[in-house]
Protein backbone atom coordinates (compact mmCIF):
# COMPACT_ATOMS: atom_id res chain seq x y z
CA UNK A 1 0.00 0.00 0.00
CA UNK A 2 1.52 3.44 -0.56
CA UNK A 3 1.46 6.35 1.49
CA UNK A 4 -0.62 9.22 0.42
CA UNK A 5 1.22 12.02 -1.18
CA UNK A 6 1.96 15.28 1.19
CA UNK A 7 -1.11 17.61 1.11
CA UNK A 8 0.04 20.61 -0.62
CA UNK A 9 -2.55 22.95 0.70
CA UNK A 10 -2.50 24.02 4.28
CA UNK A 11 -5.56 22.65 6.41
CA UNK A 12 -6.56 22.73 10.27
CA UNK A 13 -6.53 19.42 10.35
CA UNK A 14 -2.68 19.71 9.76
CA UNK A 15 -1.90 20.52 13.90
CA UNK A 16 -2.85 17.15 14.33
CA UNK A 17 -0.10 15.77 12.37
CA UNK A 18 2.11 18.29 14.12
CA UNK A 19 0.93 17.32 17.75
CA UNK A 20 1.29 13.34 16.78
CA UNK A 21 4.94 14.06 15.09
CA UNK A 22 4.89 12.78 11.64
CA UNK A 23 8.11 13.48 10.58
CA UNK A 24 8.04 12.52 7.29
CA UNK A 25 4.94 14.98 6.79
CA UNK A 26 6.34 17.86 8.93
CA UNK A 27 10.11 17.41 7.09
CA UNK A 28 8.18 17.47 3.95
CA UNK A 29 6.27 20.92 5.40
CA UNK A 30 9.48 22.73 6.85
CA UNK A 31 11.60 22.33 3.10
CA UNK A 32 8.67 23.77 1.13
CA UNK A 33 7.70 27.34 2.38
CA UNK A 34 4.01 27.68 1.93
CA UNK A 35 2.53 30.91 3.54
CA UNK A 36 -0.68 29.38 4.02
CA UNK A 37 0.84 26.78 6.48
CA UNK A 38 3.11 29.58 8.24
CA UNK A 39 -0.38 31.58 8.65
CA UNK A 40 -2.57 28.86 9.92
CA UNK A 41 1.24 28.07 12.25
CA UNK A 42 0.96 31.85 13.67
CA UNK A 43 -2.67 31.57 14.00
CA UNK A 44 -3.00 28.70 15.87
CA UNK A 45 0.17 29.99 18.14
CA UNK A 46 -1.56 33.29 18.45
CA UNK A 47 -5.21 32.16 19.61
CA UNK A 48 -3.65 29.22 21.79
CA UNK A 49 -1.04 31.44 23.42
CA UNK A 50 -3.39 34.24 23.53
CA UNK A 51 -6.08 32.05 25.12
CA UNK A 52 -3.73 30.89 28.07
CA UNK A 53 -2.63 33.97 28.81
CA UNK A 54 -6.17 35.13 29.11
CA UNK A 55 -6.73 32.47 31.46
CA UNK A 56 -3.38 33.30 33.55
CA UNK A 57 -4.21 36.91 33.85
CA UNK A 58 -8.02 36.49 34.48
CA UNK A 59 -7.47 35.87 38.44
CA UNK A 60 -6.56 39.15 38.80
CA UNK A 61 -8.84 41.70 36.46
CA UNK A 62 -9.98 40.90 33.10
CA UNK A 63 -8.30 43.81 31.64
CA UNK A 64 -5.41 42.35 32.95
CA UNK A 65 -6.72 38.68 31.01
CA UNK A 66 -6.54 40.91 28.03
CA UNK A 67 -3.25 41.94 28.37
CA UNK A 68 -1.44 39.00 28.85
CA UNK A 69 -3.47 37.68 26.18
CA UNK A 70 -1.50 39.96 23.97
CA UNK A 71 1.42 39.37 25.71
CA UNK A 72 1.89 35.65 25.54
CA UNK A 73 2.05 35.20 22.12
CA UNK A 74 3.86 38.43 21.56
CA UNK A 75 6.92 36.62 23.85
CA UNK A 76 7.14 33.87 21.58
CA UNK A 77 6.60 35.86 18.39
CA UNK A 78 9.89 38.16 19.46
CA UNK A 79 11.79 35.19 20.26
CA UNK A 80 11.59 33.33 17.10
CA UNK A 81 12.33 36.71 15.41
CA UNK A 82 15.20 37.89 17.79
CA UNK A 83 16.92 34.39 17.60
CA UNK A 84 16.29 33.93 14.36
CA UNK A 85 19.89 35.12 12.66
CA UNK A 86 21.54 32.74 15.45
CA UNK A 87 19.38 29.99 14.99
CA UNK A 88 19.48 30.07 11.57
CA UNK A 89 23.44 30.07 11.72
CA UNK A 90 23.97 27.89 14.37
CA UNK A 91 22.85 24.78 12.40
CA UNK A 92 24.70 24.15 9.77
CA UNK A 93 27.91 24.79 11.88
CA UNK A 94 26.70 22.24 14.43
CA UNK A 95 26.61 20.10 11.38
CA UNK A 96 22.41 20.22 10.20
CA UNK A 97 22.97 21.80 6.49
CA UNK A 98 18.90 23.28 6.23
CA UNK A 99 18.15 26.78 4.75
CA UNK A 100 17.44 29.43 7.00
CA UNK A 101 13.69 29.50 6.39
CA UNK A 102 13.71 25.60 7.13
CA UNK A 103 15.49 26.24 10.56
CA UNK A 104 12.45 29.40 11.32
CA UNK A 105 10.16 27.05 9.87
CA UNK A 106 10.90 23.98 12.37
CA UNK A 107 10.94 26.47 15.55
CA UNK A 108 7.39 28.07 14.63
CA UNK A 109 6.44 24.71 14.41
CA UNK A 110 7.34 23.46 17.54
CA UNK A 111 6.33 26.96 19.14
CA UNK A 112 2.76 26.44 17.54
CA UNK A 113 2.62 22.61 19.28
CA UNK A 114 3.56 24.19 22.58
CA UNK A 115 0.51 26.84 21.91
CA UNK A 116 -1.56 24.73 20.70
CA UNK A 117 -1.51 22.60 23.99
CA UNK A 118 -1.38 25.52 26.12
CA UNK A 119 -4.72 27.11 24.47
CA UNK A 120 -6.36 23.34 24.98
CA UNK A 121 -5.41 23.88 28.78
CA UNK A 122 -6.64 27.29 28.92
CA UNK A 123 -10.51 26.52 29.71
CA UNK A 124 -8.64 23.75 32.55
CA UNK A 125 -6.95 27.03 33.79
CA UNK A 126 -9.57 28.81 33.41
CA UNK A 127 -12.01 26.49 35.64
CA UNK A 128 -9.57 26.74 38.25
CA UNK A 129 -9.09 30.51 38.47
CA UNK A 130 -12.62 30.74 38.58
CA UNK A 131 -12.95 28.31 41.73
CA UNK A 132 -10.33 30.45 43.37
CA UNK A 133 -11.18 32.50 45.91
CA UNK A 134 -10.79 36.11 45.02
CA UNK A 135 -7.43 37.57 44.37
CA UNK A 136 -6.16 39.68 46.93
CA UNK A 137 -2.98 39.91 49.78
CA UNK A 138 -4.14 37.00 51.63
CA UNK A 139 -4.86 35.13 49.00
CA UNK A 140 -1.22 34.64 48.85
CA UNK A 141 -0.67 33.11 51.41
CA UNK A 142 -3.52 30.89 50.72
CA UNK A 143 -3.27 27.70 49.21
CA UNK A 144 -5.03 28.37 45.90
CA UNK A 145 -2.21 30.76 45.14
CA UNK A 146 0.50 27.76 45.46
CA UNK A 147 -2.26 25.65 43.41
CA UNK A 148 -2.32 27.91 40.63
CA UNK A 149 1.53 29.05 40.70
CA UNK A 150 2.46 25.48 40.16
CA UNK A 151 -0.21 24.26 37.86
CA UNK A 152 1.05 27.14 35.31
CA UNK A 153 4.42 25.70 36.03
CA UNK A 154 3.45 22.10 35.27
CA UNK A 155 1.04 23.09 31.50
CA UNK A 156 4.02 25.72 30.39
CA UNK A 157 7.02 22.81 31.17
CA UNK A 158 4.87 19.95 29.49
CA UNK A 159 3.77 22.01 26.55
CA UNK A 160 7.42 23.19 26.43
CA UNK A 161 8.77 20.03 26.72
CA UNK A 162 6.34 18.24 24.04
CA UNK A 163 6.75 21.08 21.60
CA UNK A 164 11.14 20.35 21.56
CA UNK A 165 10.65 16.60 21.80
CA UNK A 166 8.53 16.90 18.58
CA UNK A 167 11.60 19.17 17.16
CA UNK A 168 13.83 17.00 18.36
CA UNK A 169 11.89 14.23 16.39
CA UNK A 170 12.16 16.59 13.06
CA UNK A 171 15.89 17.54 13.26
CA UNK A 172 16.94 13.96 13.49
CA UNK A 173 14.83 13.34 10.53
CA UNK A 174 16.28 16.31 8.33
CA UNK A 175 19.88 15.45 9.55
CA UNK A 176 19.55 11.52 10.25
CA UNK A 177 21.52 11.70 13.44
CA UNK A 178 20.59 12.16 17.07
CA UNK A 179 23.89 13.57 17.74
CA UNK A 180 23.22 16.40 15.15
CA UNK A 181 19.86 17.02 16.58
CA UNK A 182 20.80 16.99 20.01
CA UNK A 183 23.73 19.52 19.44
CA UNK A 184 21.41 21.83 17.11
CA UNK A 185 18.24 21.37 19.70
CA UNK A 186 20.53 22.50 22.25
CA UNK A 187 21.71 25.10 21.11
CA UNK A 188 18.41 26.78 20.08
CA UNK A 189 16.87 25.94 23.28
CA UNK A 190 19.38 27.51 24.84
CA UNK A 191 19.40 30.71 23.11
CA UNK A 192 15.40 30.78 23.22
CA UNK A 193 15.47 30.64 26.85
CA UNK A 194 18.13 32.91 27.29
CA UNK A 195 15.90 35.62 25.37
CA UNK A 196 12.40 34.51 26.58
CA UNK A 197 13.49 34.76 30.04
CA UNK A 198 14.48 38.70 29.28
CA UNK A 199 11.36 39.10 27.10
CA UNK A 200 9.29 37.93 29.94
CA UNK A 201 10.97 40.31 32.32
CA UNK A 202 10.29 43.09 30.40
CA UNK A 203 6.51 42.26 29.28
CA UNK A 204 5.40 41.44 33.16
CA UNK A 205 2.90 41.47 34.70
CA UNK A 206 1.42 38.01 33.84
CA UNK A 207 -0.59 36.55 36.84
CA UNK A 208 -0.82 40.42 38.47
CA UNK A 209 -0.50 41.71 41.81
CA UNK A 210 -3.53 42.78 44.21
CA UNK A 211 -1.56 46.02 45.70
CA UNK A 212 -0.17 47.22 42.14
CA UNK A 213 -2.07 48.60 39.52
CA UNK A 214 -3.47 46.46 36.41
CA UNK A 215 -0.88 47.42 33.49
CA UNK A 216 0.18 46.49 30.34
CA UNK A 217 3.92 46.85 31.33
CA UNK A 218 5.49 48.13 34.76
CA UNK A 219 6.84 51.36 34.85
CA UNK A 220 10.32 49.65 35.69
CA UNK A 221 9.87 47.14 32.65
CA UNK A 222 13.30 48.64 31.06
CA UNK A 223 15.51 48.52 34.25
CA UNK A 224 17.28 45.83 35.03
CA UNK A 225 16.93 41.99 33.19
CA UNK A 226 15.71 38.67 34.53
CA UNK A 227 19.33 37.07 35.63
CA UNK A 228 20.26 40.66 37.46
CA UNK A 229 17.19 40.23 39.65
CA UNK A 230 17.81 35.96 39.62
CA UNK A 231 21.42 36.76 41.36
CA UNK A 232 20.01 39.09 43.27
CA UNK A 233 17.57 37.68 44.63
CA UNK A 234 19.69 34.31 45.26
CA UNK A 235 21.81 37.30 47.22
CA UNK A 236 19.42 37.78 49.28
CA UNK A 237 18.44 33.98 50.06
CA UNK A 238 22.02 33.62 51.18
CA UNK A 239 22.26 36.95 53.00
CA UNK A 240 19.35 35.65 55.13
CA UNK A 241 20.42 32.14 55.40
CA UNK A 242 24.11 33.54 56.89
CA UNK A 243 22.06 36.30 59.38
CA UNK A 244 20.08 33.21 61.19
CA UNK B 1 40.44 -25.42 -15.72
CA UNK B 2 43.20 -27.46 -15.12
CA UNK B 3 45.35 -28.48 -12.54
CA UNK B 4 48.44 -26.23 -14.40
CA UNK B 5 46.27 -22.94 -14.56
CA UNK B 6 48.31 -20.28 -12.32
CA UNK B 7 45.65 -20.09 -9.36
CA UNK B 8 46.00 -16.04 -8.07
CA UNK B 9 47.27 -15.33 -4.70
CA UNK B 10 45.02 -14.56 -2.04
CA UNK B 11 44.39 -11.11 -1.36
CA UNK B 12 42.83 -9.98 1.58
CA UNK B 13 40.14 -7.27 1.35
CA UNK B 14 41.15 -3.65 1.86
CA UNK B 15 39.00 -2.86 5.03
CA UNK B 16 39.02 1.06 5.19
CA UNK B 17 41.10 3.18 7.63
CA UNK B 18 39.82 3.24 11.25
CA UNK B 19 38.13 6.18 11.78
CA UNK B 20 40.25 9.26 13.32
CA UNK B 21 43.71 7.74 11.99
CA UNK B 22 42.97 8.62 8.24
CA UNK B 23 43.81 12.05 6.24
CA UNK B 24 41.45 13.93 6.02
CA UNK B 25 39.44 13.86 2.77
CA UNK B 26 41.49 16.07 0.12
CA UNK B 27 40.05 19.56 -0.21
CA UNK B 28 38.06 19.80 -3.63
CA UNK B 29 37.53 16.15 -4.12
CA UNK B 30 33.80 17.14 -4.74
CA UNK B 31 33.20 18.91 -7.66
CA UNK B 32 30.76 21.34 -5.55
CA UNK B 33 34.01 22.32 -3.71
CA UNK B 34 35.58 23.64 -6.65
CA UNK B 35 33.12 26.36 -7.83
CA UNK B 36 34.14 29.70 -7.41
CA UNK B 37 33.15 32.29 -4.50
CA UNK B 38 31.94 35.35 -7.00
CA UNK B 39 31.16 37.47 -3.93
CA UNK B 40 30.91 38.23 -0.23
CA UNK B 41 27.55 36.71 0.00
CA UNK B 42 28.26 33.40 -1.25
CA UNK B 43 31.93 33.60 0.66
CA UNK B 44 29.46 33.87 3.94
CA UNK B 45 26.91 31.09 2.12
CA UNK B 46 30.30 29.23 2.00
CA UNK B 47 31.53 29.69 5.18
CA UNK B 48 28.11 28.47 7.26
CA UNK B 49 27.21 25.62 4.83
CA UNK B 50 30.47 24.38 2.27
CA UNK B 51 33.32 25.54 5.12
CA UNK B 52 35.13 22.84 2.29
CA UNK B 53 34.51 24.99 -0.58
CA UNK B 54 35.93 28.07 0.96
CA UNK B 55 38.61 26.02 2.40
CA UNK B 56 39.86 25.37 -1.43
CA UNK B 57 38.70 28.22 -3.14
CA UNK B 58 41.45 30.63 -0.58
CA UNK B 59 44.41 27.64 -1.71
CA UNK B 60 43.74 29.03 -5.37
CA UNK B 61 45.97 31.21 -7.41
CA UNK B 62 44.29 34.70 -6.99
CA UNK B 63 42.77 34.34 -3.32
CA UNK B 64 43.21 37.85 -2.57
CA UNK B 65 40.30 38.76 -3.52
CA UNK B 66 38.44 36.75 -2.02
CA UNK B 67 40.37 37.56 1.03
CA UNK B 68 40.01 41.12 0.61
CA UNK B 69 36.30 41.02 0.64
CA UNK B 70 36.47 38.39 3.15
CA UNK B 71 37.76 41.10 5.57
CA UNK B 72 35.67 43.51 4.55
CA UNK B 73 32.60 41.77 5.28
CA UNK B 74 34.12 41.05 8.70
CA UNK B 75 34.85 44.78 9.15
CA UNK B 76 31.42 45.77 7.77
CA UNK B 77 29.62 43.05 10.45
CA UNK B 78 31.73 44.41 13.15
CA UNK B 79 31.07 48.27 12.57
CA UNK B 80 27.19 46.70 12.42
CA UNK B 81 27.49 45.32 16.09
CA UNK B 82 29.36 47.84 17.29
CA UNK B 83 26.26 50.29 16.57
CA UNK B 84 24.21 47.69 18.51
CA UNK B 85 26.84 47.53 21.24
CA UNK B 86 27.12 51.51 20.99
CA UNK B 87 22.94 51.43 21.90
CA UNK B 88 23.67 50.71 25.63
CA UNK B 89 24.90 54.14 26.29
CA UNK B 90 24.16 56.06 23.45
CA UNK B 91 25.14 59.60 22.72
CA UNK B 92 28.75 59.63 21.22
CA UNK B 93 29.04 55.96 21.71
CA UNK B 94 26.96 55.23 18.56
CA UNK B 95 29.81 55.71 16.18
CA UNK B 96 32.60 55.43 18.70
CA UNK B 97 31.33 51.68 19.63
CA UNK B 98 31.79 50.69 16.44
CA UNK B 99 34.90 52.13 15.35
CA UNK B 100 36.54 50.53 18.36
CA UNK B 101 34.91 47.05 17.91
CA UNK B 102 36.07 47.44 14.52
CA UNK B 103 39.10 48.66 15.02
CA UNK B 104 40.13 46.51 17.60
CA UNK B 105 39.68 43.53 16.11
CA UNK B 106 41.64 44.06 12.99
CA UNK B 107 44.59 45.42 15.25
CA UNK B 108 44.21 42.16 17.13
CA UNK B 109 44.32 40.35 13.71
CA UNK B 110 47.18 42.18 12.66
CA UNK B 111 49.16 41.80 15.39
CA UNK B 112 48.51 37.79 15.99
CA UNK B 113 49.18 37.34 12.08
CA UNK B 114 52.93 37.23 12.68
CA UNK B 115 52.91 34.71 15.35
CA UNK B 116 49.86 32.27 13.71
CA UNK B 117 52.23 31.96 10.62
CA UNK B 118 55.04 31.22 12.96
CA UNK B 119 53.08 28.22 15.00
CA UNK B 120 51.78 26.93 11.64
CA UNK B 121 55.77 26.26 10.18
CA UNK B 122 56.58 25.20 13.56
CA UNK B 123 53.94 22.65 13.58
CA UNK B 124 55.25 21.43 9.96
CA UNK B 125 52.40 22.99 8.16
CA UNK B 126 52.69 23.84 4.15
CA UNK B 127 50.52 26.35 4.69
CA UNK B 128 51.73 29.70 2.90
CA UNK B 129 51.23 32.85 4.51
CA UNK B 130 48.31 34.39 1.87
CA UNK B 131 46.71 30.63 2.95
CA UNK B 132 47.18 31.57 6.81
CA UNK B 133 45.95 35.07 6.03
CA UNK B 134 42.62 33.83 4.11
CA UNK B 135 42.18 31.09 7.39
CA UNK B 136 42.15 34.08 9.72
CA UNK B 137 40.08 35.98 7.68
CA UNK B 138 37.99 33.07 7.41
CA UNK B 139 38.50 33.34 11.43
CA UNK B 140 36.88 37.02 11.58
CA UNK B 141 34.15 36.67 9.35
CA UNK B 142 32.46 33.56 10.85
CA UNK B 143 33.41 35.40 13.99
CA UNK B 144 31.29 38.64 12.84
CA UNK B 145 28.53 37.41 11.41
CA UNK B 146 27.70 35.33 14.34
CA UNK B 147 28.00 38.50 16.46
CA UNK B 148 25.38 39.61 14.08
CA UNK B 149 23.14 37.00 14.29
CA UNK B 150 23.29 37.58 18.45
CA UNK B 151 22.67 41.59 17.64
CA UNK B 152 19.37 41.30 18.26
CA UNK B 153 19.93 39.76 21.69
CA UNK B 154 22.34 42.17 22.55
CA UNK B 155 20.06 44.90 21.65
CA UNK B 156 17.36 43.89 23.78
CA UNK B 157 19.90 43.80 27.17
CA UNK B 158 21.19 46.79 26.19
CA UNK B 159 18.01 48.56 26.44
CA UNK B 160 16.72 46.94 29.46
CA UNK B 161 19.15 47.46 32.10
CA UNK B 162 21.73 49.77 33.31
CA UNK B 163 24.26 47.38 34.42
CA UNK B 164 27.74 47.89 32.61
CA UNK B 165 29.09 44.45 33.93
CA UNK B 166 26.21 42.54 32.93
CA UNK B 167 26.19 44.08 29.64
CA UNK B 168 30.23 43.48 29.39
CA UNK B 169 29.56 39.87 30.03
CA UNK B 170 26.89 39.08 27.75
CA UNK B 171 28.80 40.89 25.49
CA UNK B 172 32.45 38.91 26.40
CA UNK B 173 29.78 35.64 26.21
CA UNK B 174 28.86 35.82 22.84
CA UNK B 175 32.43 37.09 20.89
CA UNK B 176 33.80 34.16 23.00
CA UNK B 177 30.95 31.39 21.53
CA UNK B 178 31.55 33.58 17.87
CA UNK B 179 35.32 32.89 18.59
CA UNK B 180 34.93 29.30 19.02
CA UNK B 181 33.36 28.24 16.01
CA UNK B 182 35.49 31.19 14.08
CA UNK B 183 38.71 28.56 15.34
CA UNK B 184 36.99 25.85 14.65
CA UNK B 185 37.08 26.70 11.21
CA UNK B 186 40.25 27.50 11.01
CA UNK B 187 41.47 24.09 12.41
CA UNK B 188 39.50 22.70 9.73
CA UNK B 189 41.41 24.77 7.54
CA UNK B 190 44.92 23.89 9.17
CA UNK B 191 44.50 20.00 9.07
CA UNK B 192 44.44 20.21 5.21
CA UNK B 193 47.99 21.74 5.81
CA UNK B 194 49.88 18.65 6.78
CA UNK B 195 50.64 20.17 10.38
CA UNK B 196 51.70 17.62 12.59
CA UNK B 197 50.38 18.62 15.61
CA UNK B 198 47.91 21.12 16.89
CA UNK B 199 49.49 22.62 20.14
CA UNK B 200 51.18 25.12 18.65
CA UNK B 201 47.89 26.27 17.26
CA UNK B 202 46.18 26.13 20.32
CA UNK B 203 48.92 28.28 22.08
CA UNK B 204 48.04 30.90 19.36
CA UNK B 205 44.40 30.50 20.71
CA UNK B 206 44.87 31.58 23.96
CA UNK B 207 47.68 33.99 22.43
CA UNK B 208 44.73 35.89 19.94
CA UNK B 209 42.37 35.59 22.79
CA UNK B 210 43.92 37.58 25.74
CA UNK B 211 45.49 40.44 23.22
CA UNK B 212 41.74 40.99 21.44
CA UNK B 213 40.75 40.81 25.61
CA UNK B 214 43.48 43.61 26.12
CA UNK B 215 42.24 45.36 23.64
CA UNK B 216 38.59 46.00 25.11
CA UNK B 217 40.65 47.68 28.07
CA UNK B 218 43.47 49.30 26.06
CA UNK B 219 40.67 50.74 24.11
CA UNK B 220 38.21 51.41 26.77
CA UNK B 221 35.35 52.86 27.55
CA UNK B 222 33.55 50.46 24.28
CA UNK B 223 30.56 50.26 26.25
CA UNK B 224 30.52 53.17 28.80
CA UNK B 225 30.83 56.72 28.55
CA UNK B 226 34.17 58.55 28.94
CA UNK B 227 35.68 62.37 28.00
CA UNK B 228 38.34 61.28 25.93
CA UNK B 229 37.51 59.02 22.90
CA UNK B 230 41.23 56.96 24.55
CA UNK B 231 41.69 55.64 28.07
CA UNK B 232 44.32 58.36 30.39
CA UNK B 233 45.36 55.03 32.20
CA UNK B 234 46.70 52.24 31.04
CA UNK B 235 45.25 49.16 32.38
CA UNK B 236 45.07 45.57 31.84
CA UNK B 237 42.02 43.95 31.66
CA UNK B 238 41.20 42.51 34.64
CA UNK B 239 42.16 45.08 36.66
CA UNK B 240 39.54 46.90 34.78
CA UNK B 241 36.93 44.26 35.10
CA UNK B 242 37.55 43.88 38.38
CA UNK B 243 36.81 47.68 39.03
CA UNK B 244 33.91 47.60 36.49
CA UNK B 245 31.89 44.21 38.62
CA UNK B 246 32.41 46.53 41.85
CA UNK B 247 30.40 49.44 40.57
CA UNK B 248 26.49 47.61 40.18
CA UNK B 249 24.08 49.54 40.25
CA UNK B 250 21.00 48.71 42.07
CA UNK B 251 18.14 46.05 40.51
CA UNK B 252 14.75 46.12 39.75
CA UNK B 253 11.86 44.16 41.99
CA UNK B 254 9.90 41.78 39.89
CA UNK B 255 5.98 40.99 40.35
Amino acid sequence: MQTPPAIKESHPAEIATLLRGESEAISTWSGQWSTQRFVLHLAVLVLGAGAYGAAMGWWRDPQQALYVAIKFPLIILLTTLGNALINGMLAPLLGLNIPFRQSFSAIVMSFTIAAAILGAFSPLMAFLVWNAPPMSSQAFSMPAYNVIKLTHVAMITFAGIMGNARLWQLLGHLGGSRAVAFRVLFAWLAGNLFLGSQLSWILRPFIGSPDLPVEFLRATALHGNFYENVLSTSQQILNAFWND
Amino acid sequence: MNENTPVPPRIPPQLPPAAGLSEPRPLGDDPAERAVIPHAFAAIEALLRQPRRLLFQLRQPGAGNLIAGMLLTALLCSLIYGVVAGTFSGGTQLWAAPVKIAAGLMISAAICLPSLYIFTCLSGSQARLIEVGGLLAGLLMLMTILLIGFAPVAWIFSQSTESLAWMGTLHLTFWLVATLFGVRFMKAGFSHANAKSQAGLNVWVVIFLLVALQMTTALRPVLGQSDTFFPVEKKFFLGHWAECLKAQPGVAKAD
